[in-house]
């Protein structure tokens, strides 16, 4: 008998392995933990290819289950308290590199082929990662520091005083008032606010400052603009014409939502579900345009299917994303790489909001419906008449549907054409067919539609099953002169779900290619109830008025009902095409179950996000403000939270916070932001010491305050502040302020970038309008995303092209100039102006070699302005100006100090 | 030497110097008299830091880098003609179609089949521009295209490129940047977070539009997606500013100008002693920066200091916003180190709804448009030894059908053709390409591919490859997974490949 030499290596490693695996046990140690300790290795080394992508030789080292199962070898590699006999150990260690894992790369260190072996000879625990766990009431620690001033602050100071470093001292006031309040408000302080705080001298004075700025609506403006990012918000569709989209009101229930505090749980539950709640306010449905921020594609031709089911995977992304920090989409295709999600529990989750029924039809619908004017009167009118005459459920169906008009179904929607063809409108010419599937008919014995003509004696007919099936309905219809109407007719009892088949015919019709008819939505149902009421006529007609009425329209999310429902498949790989089994709403095992009460569907998603028990939402929520506030987050992944994301620099401290949104402050996000701001962590100043600048470049330790560059919508209200032209207006559509010729060119559509009037060309820049194909420059410019998808964090980028938006755009020039000239009204010499301005923009004293900078640049400029007068006209750009030479050095001036880097960043 | 070898040796040099540099860039950081400890502290941020191997140093983002192996090209020129021209009329040439020309089509075409606008029956519409063999290599070139037929033998020719997006929007997306969905990086993104530029004074990655519209994707086209923003097109324009804001405000010289980036570098170097924060000092670099771009960028964008001979080549006129300008445009790019220029032609949409739509009256002005300046550029390129390392690139985002288009089921009033993703031709030149090829066949009509099919990840995988890079192994960390360009597909076409 032969012994194979690869088997002879393999005995005498066996040799090795016995020997190592002894010397691991003579000394043994704490237990080894999965999370900290297994889990990186295997995420690093073994995961690539025994993961949820690949399981090379059929085994995977994701999930428990997995990890202990049989693989191709019909062995498990991993036996519980038994390293020596475990595949896994015994492969570390070969010399052979066909056989050694991890194949074809480096082996393993010493350290990490010990933790393995121990963990295994411990009886291999599987963990979870911690972000996957309930957050507990963690213990704070104890400090006795006077630098301490709450809690937060014990957690930083346990952890510098490890790394031998000590926190900063208290910035001074002025800094921190600039500080704080362009973090609460986005804008400095106002006159009255500083003053106050800075002649305060109280232990209180800073604590008050912060729950004045806190009172102000500036305050709702600066928090919305991060949820807008979030939301992907904008006021267009997207893709090819990139038309507009009215969905403004929805940026305004924001800025209130976060002005009156609302409590998080609520916040997202409206969000979510606000048109599953009892009775939906108007306020309710606009919160669920959330979603509706997704992108439609009007082009041409484009599948409505296609488009739609895009636009829902992306509410399950963005949930996932924005609201419980976890990259959720590499589930779409195959079970997740490195986190514990199954391939189909994507698709469950992706139920929840699969039923919607939007479908990316060109009118966005459903929109919520807010007549204007006497319309609204007529409005008020029909439901207080539907409430006392109609039955309850009659009476809730019609107001619905004159706030949504659903039920109803897209015309579109129509299939199997015939000398018709749908796009926006399903058109049908001259005996032309279409065909329009799965109608429920049981119970239904009106259809209520809406359509055009231009042809006498047209008439409609639909049949059942197939165009040779039983005639179910003649129906005569009008010349509409091509305006669209809306009528009914009354439907024979049939029960069941159909397929109705449609034929168009006029005798008037001169070309069999002219179009007959065009049919824009149907809706099966009953008639308008309680004809025998008192009022009904004038009920009746106050309905007909309204549905053709103009109202302001706000895309929302609405449920179908059961006639309309839509099942979800598993797509197989993720596309889309390839429909896979059947699944049901549900949630990730690995994460809490659905609350016992909670419906399945978005309200019962809400209530799932919203328990105590879901591990992430709070994490994710509290990560993001600190993040906004620091510059980084304790985990700096916003979006990922995961094993994948970075570690949390301070997890107890994470935890901390997250208990006390949920259990101290009951979801208020005031409170929580609060209780941050009031430390001493955020009070520090912020400058970089050489040890520092050593030991924690990155200020992951926090021995420093936050030292970070300013948003694109700071930088830009700030300078609209300090140079006094920034309006005070709230709400209402976008604005148009002042950009460059041409940045707007979609093709197809004739939008234009008006010019707004006014105090509209200076308002806040979260009111700015959002093309997504062509964002407002300067926002680009300073990092704001696209929002074509959810901007999870912006990327802080340092570039020349910002340098040349606030040096030469026109709308920085008009700022300095209006800057200039509030410096100019300071009676006295050159310094005293100078000495003023930087004092409203910095609230504090200017160092005087920066003054005399700037003074000689004001010389210099205005001895070249003085032998070029006309240049001096053309910047300052003020025909009350007797001389212009003096204002345009003080513009050049007052260009200069709004690009100082300190002004740029909060210091 | 012969050229070849020349240009081996250069781009040898370029490489041995960008070592060079990142090594004398790490030798001034550690001796820096400043001290700072690591310049390299910029903000960090974004999926650079999740322990992978994404390059990216906030404090110099767009430092020239050698890329993992020795590409023969050193930057592309990409000509997207957006809306889709008809292949038909260009560079395929089906004889067989004019036989059937008026004929319903078959319906073994359409079965199963969704088009954009063809709905019903619609008749096939045979060639509607005549075809000859030019060249050395013989390869068949439009009537269409009388200038680029000279030339013929530089190019090669892909004939069966494919696509399974029949919309622009999402069509462009997919060329660009490997997903029909917004959000991804665009090629050029992709290629000068890889590479770098080398004119510091210049944006890395230029976009230039002509035809009166923005492509149908929009901006997104040339976004940087998860990459930095830095990354991102620089939208370059023939009317206003050549970049957005280059110019001094009005009554603001140059002098004035100058004096205030001193002043506020001044200032910002007061407030770097006083916190020690890296970042001031990029930010004073970065003003530095914007300054020398204010004075180069004119220049080079201005076309009207190009010799007569040149722009009787081109067919340019100097102050019109047009293809032409933009061709040559690119070429001074390119000269000047710019990486990776983009121009995209709106108005190629030859549905034949109108005059300019007719696949046999506008195709034939847009042809004229572009058929001088692109072979003057493949000329000029060449006369100045620029050929080898320039990739030029042409193409769009799908082709056109063989049958006529029926909109709605509907004679047309004019001769046009319908989407076609499913063969359409593009061509590369230059950067290694193989001149005088064509690769890739499609049926007698041009409808379906019969060999040498090319999807468009393996035109991004040869593109890539010419600049030095394997499409598999360029990749960045964004939430959790590495995405590269090609997504999970691309193979380097080889066959064109000289």
């Amino acid at each position: 008998m032969f012994l194979k030499p690869s088997k002879k290596l393999f005995y005498s490693s066996a040799v090795l392995i016995v020997l190592a695996i002894t010397a691991v046990v003579i000394y043994p140690s704490d237990p080894i933990d999965y999370n900290t300790e297994v889990k990186p290795i295997l995420n690093k080394k073994c995961i690539t290819c025994h993961g949820g992508v690949k399981q090379e030789a059929g085994f995977s080292l994701l999930f428990e289950e997995e990890a202990f199962a049989p693989t191709k070898s019909g062995k498990p590699a991993i036996i519980k308290f038994k390293p020596e006999e475990s595949e896994l150990i015994r492969r570390l260690h070969l010399t052979d590199p066909e056989e050694r894992m991890p194949y074809k790369h480096d082996p393993l260190t010493k350290e990490e082929i010990k933790i393995l072996t121990t963990w295994i000879k411990e009886g291999a625990k599987w963990g979870s990662h911690w972000a996957y766990q309930k957050v507990k009431e963690p213990a704070v620690p104890s400090i006795n520091d006077d630098w301490v001033n709450n809690n937060i602050d014990k957690y930083i100071v346990e952890k510098l005083e490890a790394e031998k470093l000590s926190p900063s001292k208290e910035a001074d006031k002025a800094t921190l008032l600039r500080r704080v309040s362009l973090d609460i408000t986005g804008l400095p302080a106002n006159k009255k606010i500083a003053a106050k705080y800075l002649n305060d001298p109280s232990d209180k004075a800073y604590e008050n400052l912060v729950n004045d700025l806190m009172a102000t609506p500036a305050y709702g403006e600066k928090w919305a603009a991060l949820w807008l990012d979030l939301a992907r918000y904008a006021d267009t569709k997207g893709f090819e014409a990139d038309r507009g989209r009215n969905i403004y009101k929805y940026r305004d229930w924001l800025i209130h939502a976060f002005n009156t505090d609302k409590p998080y749980n609520d916040f997202l539950t409206e969000q979510i579900a606000g048109d599953l709640l009892p009775n939906p306010s108007d306020a309710q449905y606009i919160a669920t345009a959330f979603h509706r921020n997704t992108m439609n594609n009007d082009e041409g031709g484009t599948d409505n299917e296609e488009f739609r089911t895009a636009a829902v995977l992306d509410r399950v992304n963005t949930t996932w994303s924005a609201v419980m920090g976890t990259s959720f989409n590499c589930v779409q295709c195959h079970s997740h790489p490195y986190d514990p999600f199954k391939h189909d529990e994507y698709y469950k989750f992706m139920a929840f909001f699969n039923n919607t029924r939007d479908e990316d039809s060109p009118f966005e619908n459903p929109v919520l419906r807010q007549y204007q004017g006497i319309d609204n009167v007529k409005f008020e009118s029909v439901k207080k008449w539907l409430q006392q005459n109609a039955a309850p459920a009659a009476a809730n169906y019609w107001i619905t549907f004159l706030r949504t008009l659903q039920p109803s179904i897209n015309a579109f929607q129509c299939d199997k054409f015939v000398n018709g063809a749908n796009g926006w409108y399903a058109t049908l010419r001259n005996n032309g067919t279409c065909n329009l599937k799965n109608v429920v008919l049981t119970g239904k014995s009106e259809l209520l539609f809406k359509y055009a003509s231009r042809v006498d004696k047209g008439v409609w007919r639909i049949y059942l099953d197939s165009l040779t099936g039983p005639l179910v309905k003649e129906v005569p219809v009008k010349n509409t002169g091509g305006g669209f109407v809306h009528t009914t007719t009354s439907l024979p009892d049939i029960k069941g779900t159909h397929t109705l088949y449609f034929k168009y015919y006029s005798p008037k019709i001169k070309n069999s290619t002219d179009d007959g008819i065009l049919f824009e939505w149907f809706s099966f149902g009953n008639p308008f109830p309680a004809k025998e009421k008192p009022g009904y006529d004038s009920a009746y007609k106050y309905f007909n008025d309204l549905i053709m009425a103009g109202a302001e329209t706000t895309p929302i999310m609405m449920d179908a009902n059961e006639d309309l429902f839509r099942p979800t498949h598993v797509f197989e790989r993720g596309s889309w095409l390839s429909k896979g089994k059947l699944v049901a709403p549900d949630v990730p095992a690995v994460l809490p179950s659905l609350p016992k009460n909670a419906p399945k569907n978005r309200l019962g998603l809400a209530m799932w996000l919203t328990d105590k028990n879901n591990p992430l939402v709070s994490r994710t929520l509290v990560n993001r403000l600190w993040e906004q506030l620091f510059g980084t987050g304790i985990v700096e992944t916003l979006e990922d939270l995961g094993t994948q994301g970075l570690s949390p620099t301070h997890q107890t401290l994470l935890d901390y916070l997250s208990w006390q949104l949920m259990h101290t402050h009951n979801w208020s996000i005031k409170k929580t932001l609060k209780e941050i701001l009031l430390s001493a962590t955020y009070r520090q100043q912020s400058m970089f010491t050489k040890e520092l600048l050593k030991k924690d470049p990155y200020n992951k330790l926090y021995a420093r305050g936050p030292r970070v560059r300013l948003s694109a919508e700071q930088i830009r209200d700030q300078t609209l502040a300090v140079s006094t032209l920034l309006s005070p207006k709230m709400y209402g559509k976008s604005v148009m302020p002042y950009q460059p010729e041409g940045i707007w060119r979609s093709p197809y559509n004739g939008d234009a970038w008006k010019l707004s009037e006014g105090e509209d060309q200076y308002r806040r820049s979260l009111y700015t309008y959002f093309k997504r194909t062509a964002p407002y420059p300067s926002m680009l410019t300073f990092d704001g995303g696209a929002r074509e998808v959810c901007v999870i964090r912006r990327i802080r980028t340092n570039t020349p092209l910002q340098a040349l938006t606030s040096l030469n755009d026109s709308s920085y020039i008009i700022m300095a100039r209006s800057f200039a000239k509030s410096m100019d009204k300071v009676n006295g010499s050159i310094e005293a102006k100078i000495k003023m301005g930087y004092e409203q923009m910095m609230y504090k004293p200017i160092a005087p070699a920066k003054l005399n900078v700037l003074t000689s640049l004001y010389e210099s400029s205005l001895s070249k302005y003085q032998s070029n007068k006309k240049a001096a006209t053309v910047l300052v750009s003020d025909s009350t100006l007797a001389s212009p030479t003096n204002r345009a050095a003080l513009v050049v001036v007052a260009n200069a100090m709004l690009n100082l880097d300190e002004w740029l960043n909060k210091n | 030497m012969t050229q070849k070898e020349l240009h081996n040796q250069r781009l040898v040099r370029e490489a041995q110097k960008v070592v060079m540099q990142q090594h004398t860039r790490r030798h001034f950081i550690k001796e820096s008299a400043m001290g700072l400890g690591a310049l390299a502290l910029g903000n960090l941020l974004g999926g650079c830091s999740t322990g992978s191997n994404n390059v990216f140093d906030a404090t110099n983002p767009l430092a020239p880098k050698a890329a993992p192996f020795l590409g023969k090209a050193k930057s592309v020129i990409y000509l997207h003609m957006a809306g889709a021209p008809s292949q038909l009329e260009m560079f395929s040439y089906k004889p067989e179609l004019a036989k059937l020309d008026g004929q319903d089509c078959p319906p073994s075409l359409l079965n199963g089949k969704k088009f954009a606008f063809i709905r019903g029956v619609p008749k096939m519409l045979g060639p509607q521009a005549s075809f000859n063999r030019y060249g050395q290599s013989g390869t068949w070139v439009s009537e269409n295209l009388p200038h680029l037929s000279t030339v013929i033998d530089d190019v090669a020719v892909l004939q069966a490129v494919t696509t399974d997006q029949f919309n622009h929007a999402p069509a462009q997306l997919l060329m660009h940047t490997g997903t029909p969905r917004l959000g991804r990086p665009s090629m050029g993104s992709w290629v000068t977070y890889g590479l770098g530029t080398e004119n510091k004074n210049l944006p890395g990655f230029v976009v230039l539009t002509s035809g009166g519209n923005n492509p149908d994707a929009g901006k997104s086209v040339w976004g940087s997606g998860f990459l930095p923003s830095v990354y991102q097109g620089v939208q370059c324009r023939s009317e206003g500013d050549p970049v957005l804001f280059i110019k001094d405000p009005a009554g603001m010289d140059r002098d004035i100008r100058k004096a205030s980036i001193d002043a506020i570098n001044k200032v910002n170097e007061e407030s770097y002693t006083e916190y020690q924060d890296p970042e001031t000092l990029s930010r004073i670099s970065q003003y530095e920066l914007a300054y020398k771009m204010q004075i180069s960028v004119p220049g080079v964008m201005d076309i009207s200091t190009e010799p007569e001979y040149i722009h009787e080549m081109y067919g340019t006129k100097p102050g019109e916003s047009c293809f032409a300008n933009n061709v040559l445009l690119a070429r001074k790019l390119v000269e000047k180190g710019v990486r990776f220029v983009q121009l995209f032609d709106w108005g190629w949409d030859t549905h034949g709804d109108s005059a300019g739509n007719a696949v046999d009256i506008g195709l034939k002005n847009k042809c004229r448009k572009i058929d001088r300046p692109i072979t003057a550029l493949l000329q000029d390129l060449k006369q100045r030894g620029l050929l080898d390392e320039t990739l030029v690139v042409w193409g769009s985002e799908f082709g056109r059908t063989p049958m006529q288009e029926n909109r709605d089921g509907k004679t047309m009033p004019f001769k046009g053709r319908d989407h076609h993703g499913e063969a359409f031709s593009m061509w590369m030149a230059g950067g290694g390409i193989k001149g005088g090829t064509t690769y890739g066949e499609t049926d007698e009509i041009g409808y379906n591919i019969v060999s040498g099919k090319v999807e468009t990840f393996d035109v991004q995988a040869t593109i890539l490859n010419q600049l030095g890079f394997d499409h598999e192994k360029f990749t960045y960390e964004s939430q959790g997974r590495n995405f590269r360009l090609t997504d999970l597909s691309g193979k380097v076409i080889h066959d064109i490949i000289a």
